[in-house]
């Protein structure tokens, strides 16, 4: 019995070398973001709007039911004047890296590089820049700056130590965006400040009858204008070509 | 050498783990097959809330009327949707209705997920989820079971079977009974199955549900929701329900619907939100981007808008599977108690079993007789002693004489009435209403066997195989000879073709048919009819085609006959003929579950069963 258990504590640490070798960190570079993905998510998508569809297909001023906003984001809210930001040129300001995602249009994704995964919108002709690894610095702007990178499953402090039958597609994609420049979650004046930090989790979803989906789960982060962080849900169906690409410039109503 | 190593260990661990496992098998567990496949996948278990941040004011039990953009609706479920009443809740059977998946996921209360692992061999055989709205409980098997037949019961949760793909658990789900997508009106029929994906980030749950409905989808519907864990759990769990008198007085054959384009709430919603109408009735297009664009020109939008509030376009046939096992072989089900359900051969066949002769009740069409007389004999080994026909219909008393022959009733055998009979005793006695034996009897050339112990307006008792057993006449429903039979203790009724499934009451106005008795003998029913818990479980009730069901299936059958009654009846008030009535297509949101546009029973025969018998009831009908 003492020579079991002495093979199952061998068995044990080999176990436990073999799966540092498998990620990386026995030695060697790791892989480039594009070889080590777990899915491939590149292609086009169309948003499906079944979730906040009043909000996100009509919103209205002083509409902003669910998020979870204080009172001077409310007083911010109400005091939205649309033509003064078409006066200021402000057009884009709901098609930020916290609200692009949700407003009903295409997107298409593909590897700008080995390390740079790239969203282009049509709706307001948006493009997000995803980093794996550095992030380079930059000044404030609508997309912010994104540093994405593979999270695989048995994260946490804890590890799974037999037994892990995930199988080859156990991972998401995290991206976290700051360095934003103040904007709106949703097209009638709902705003989140340059305070706001984004996460976002982008899994793929692979239905029996061939349809793919991007599921995209979001927290916002922002003391200034909410009082608990927003976590939505957005997704997205996969198309076969471009169909339906529209790129259309920024409208505020 | 490293390799060699490391094989060497793996096949010593796998002896010393024969060793420590490898002991006699384990016994089963409450739960699941201790020896299911082994799977591991993310953990979800805890206690989580649903949170409110996206749909903010679409939880369950809210929703305004015609609150359906981006729900792909096809025509017949707005149809439905803009008929709904929401005064419909305070019809007795609609107090405590359960929620089905995916829309229990958006409930307000309380969630919690565990594991359920075989004690013995700690496989994961299920992952348990408890809903505090409606105390929803759910089983979602990983030990790699195969769903129930078609013909077994559905309950609000459904039966579940899920998989790790990846880090994400796939949950299927089939069995569902009719519900809600939103309790505004939008409904999910019990044809539909629900793929779940659930997605763990940390603290959060992330499910995204897909809902192929092929009664009222015009694609399937997918839609994420989000649960927050909650580090503490809650001690809140539970959702008082019981049904009550709403309405005191009130007839129970009302109940409360729109006709067709006049719901007087149809504009509230979009016009307090700013949306235009068209969108506002959901279908496919609302889920897409270009739909934007589609509404641009607001007087198509309009006009659009309106054309669909009343039916238009061809008449549709069901689109819900036959849960009927046409395979040539008849199949067993154990209903509750000591009754079973025997399917394949025509109109359902019930089987009560016991320390006495078996009580069968219909025998079917007659084509496959010798396998249901040996499939009763595997559950009975005491002769078929009584035999009760519900119906003279052919698919009921189809095998009268093979199971009459095949039988005994002893309790005749050397009783006061062998002197007179002298087949006293040999083979089933028949049982029956006096008009299915006149009608056996006026066909040409007459039916084999027909019953011979009959029973004209009053229930026939008896007390067999140690329980209560009523048949009860239901006058002027499917014919004048109708009976269902309630066996107490089991606490099953046998509604024969008062109520299926399958289709629209075939009601057989030449042979004493009317709506009005249907409607009265479904009522009888629900009156005898207890529910377990918020519409699941409780009495069962075997329909003469069809699963089996408990009283909410047959309350929502009550509910779509009476709404079409009144549609009905709106028109001949208006003086409309048979034609014009059948023009209208007033079954138009119920066609795609029960209709037919060809067959020997079309929703055409249907509505003219109807008219007719409105405009002519029988006397018994109104006399009750």
């Amino acid at each position: 019995m003492r020579f079991c258990r002495s093979s199952l504590v061998l068995v044990l640490v080999l176990l436990g070398s073999l799966k540092g070798h498998a990620q990386g960190r026995g030695g060697g570079p790791p892989p480039a973001a594009r070889a080590a993905a777990p899915f491939d998510m590149t292609g086009y998508w169309v948003s499906i709007v079944s979730e906040d569809w009043r909000w996100r297909m009509f919103p209205t001023k002083g509409d902003y039911a669910g998020v979870p906003l204080n009172p001077e984001g409310r007083k911010v809210a109400d005091s939205w004047d649309p033509a003064k930001d078409e006066a200021a040129g402000e057009q884009c300001k709901a098609y930020g890296a916290p609200g692009i995602m949700r407003i009903p249009g295409r997107f298409h994704i593909t590897w700008q590089d080995d390390q740079t995964l790239k969203i282009e919108a049509d709706a307001g002709k948006q493009i997000r820049i995803f980093h794996f690894g550095a992030a380079p610095a930059g000044g404030a702007d609508l997309q912010g700056v994104s540093k994405a990178e593979w999270e695989f499953a048995q994260r946490g402090l804890g590890r799974a130590i037999a037994g892990d039958r995930g199988g080859p597609q156990a991972g998401s994609l995290k991206v976290t965006t700051t360095n934003l420049r103040p904007g709106y979650l949703r097209r009638n004046g709902v705003p989140y400040s340059s305070n706001a930090k984004l996460t976002e989790y982008y899994d793929l979803v692979k239905e029996s009858n061939g349809d793919t989906y991007l599921v995209l789960t979001s927290t916002l982060e922002d003391p200034t204008y909410l009082t608990e962080p927003m976590i939505t849900a957005a997704h997205f169906k996969q198309q076969a070509d471009a169909t339906g690409w529209n790129p259309a410039p920024c409208a505020v109503r | 050498m490293k390799t060699a190593t490391f094989g060497f260990a793996i096949v010593i661990f796998s002896v010393c783990s024969a060793i420590f496992l490898g002991q006699a098998p384990a016994p089963a567990s409450g739960i699941g097959n201790p020896l299911g496949p082994m799977v591991s996948g993310t953990d979800f278990s805890g206690s989580y809330r649903w949170l409110n941040h996206q749909d903010a004011t679409l939880f369950t039990a809210a929703g305004a009327i015609a609150d359906w953009g981006g729900i792909p609706l096809n025509d017949a479920a707005r149809l439905y949707a803009l008929s709904w009443s929401a005064s419909r809740l305070t019809v007795k059977q609609h107090q405590c209705m359960g929620y089905v998946p995916p829309y229990t996921w958006m409930s307000p209360g309380n969630h919690r997920i565990w594991e359920e692992r075989d004690p013995f061999t700690q496989r994961l055989v299920a992952i348990r989820y408890w809903g505090q709205i409606a105390q929803v409980d759910r089983t979602i098997y990983m030990d790699g079971r195969p769903h129930p037949p078609a013909y077994a019961p559905h309950t609000f949760a459904g039966f579940s079977t899920g998989k790790f793909e990846g880090n994400i658990l796939t949950v299927t789900t089939t069995h569902i009974k009719r519900g809600w997508l939103r309790a505004n009106g939008a409904p999910q029929s019990d044809a539909a199955t629900v793929t779940e994906h659930l997605i763990r980030h940390g603290d959060t749950v992330t499910i995204l549900a897909v809902v192929n409905d092929p009664v009222y989808l015009s694609e399937p519907m997918s839609k994420t929701s989000v649960l927050a864990r909650q580090p503490i759990a809650p001690d809140a769990w539970l959702y008082a329900c019981d049904d009550s008198e709403q309405i005191v007085g009130r007839k129970n054959d009302y109940v409360p619907s729109h006709l067709f384009g006049q719901n007087p709430f149809v504009r509230e919603y979009a016009e307090k939100n700013n949306v235009p109408l068209l969108g506002s009735f959901g279908g496919r297009e609302t889920l897409y981007p270009q739909f934007l664009a589609a509404v641009k020109d607001t007087a198509a939008a309009e006009a659009e808008a309106k054309a669909k509030m009343v039916p238009s376009g061809p008449p549709q046939s069901s689109r819900a599977p036959d849960p009927t096992p046409n395979d040539g072989n008849i199949h067993v089900f154990h209903v509750g108690g000591n009754v079973y359900m025997l399917a394949g051969d025509g109109a359902n066949i019930a089987v009560q079993v016991g320390p006495q002769g078996a009580l069968v009740i219909d025998t079917g069409a007659g084509k496959l007789s010798d396998q249901i007389v040996a499939e009763i004999g595997k559950l009975s080994s005491k002769p078929i002693q009584f035999i009760v026909n519900t119906s003279f219909h052919a698919d009921h008393v189809g095998g009268n004489k093979k199971l009459q022959t095949a039988g005994a009733d002893p309790s005749l055998m050397g009783s006061f009435f062998s002197n007179q009979f002298a087949d006293a005793g040999q083979g089933a006695t028949v049982i029956g209403h006096q008009n299915v034996q006149t009608r056996m009897q006026e066909q040409k050339p007459p039916w084999d066997t027909p019953p011979s112990d009959t029973y004209l307006e009053d229930r026939r008792r008896k007390y067999h195989n140690d329980e209560a057993v009523e048949i009860f006449p239901m006058p002027n429903a499917i014919t004048d000879g109708d009976s269902i039979v309630h066996f107490r203790r089991s606490d099953v009724i046998v509604a024969g073709d008062i109520f299926t499934t399958t289709q629209y009451p075939f009601i057989d106005v030449r042979n004493g048919g009317s709506l009005q008795g249907e409607i009265r003998a479904l009522n009888f029913i629900l009156d005898r009819t207890l529910y377990q818990h918020d519409e699941d479980g409780g009495t069962w009730i075997i329909p003469g085609h069809g699963r089996v069901t408990n009283e909410w299936e047959l309350a929502e059958y009550r509910d779509m006959l009476v709404i079409i009654r009144d549609r009905v009846q709106a028109m001949i008030k208006n003086g409309a003929t048979l034609d014009q009535v059948k023009a209208a297509r007033l079954t138009a949101d119920f066609d795609v579950r029960f209709g037919q546009t060809a067959g020997p029973w079309t929703t055409d025969m249907f509505v003219e069963a109807v008219y007719t018998s409105l405009k002519n009831p029988p006397q018994s009908a109104t006399a009750k």
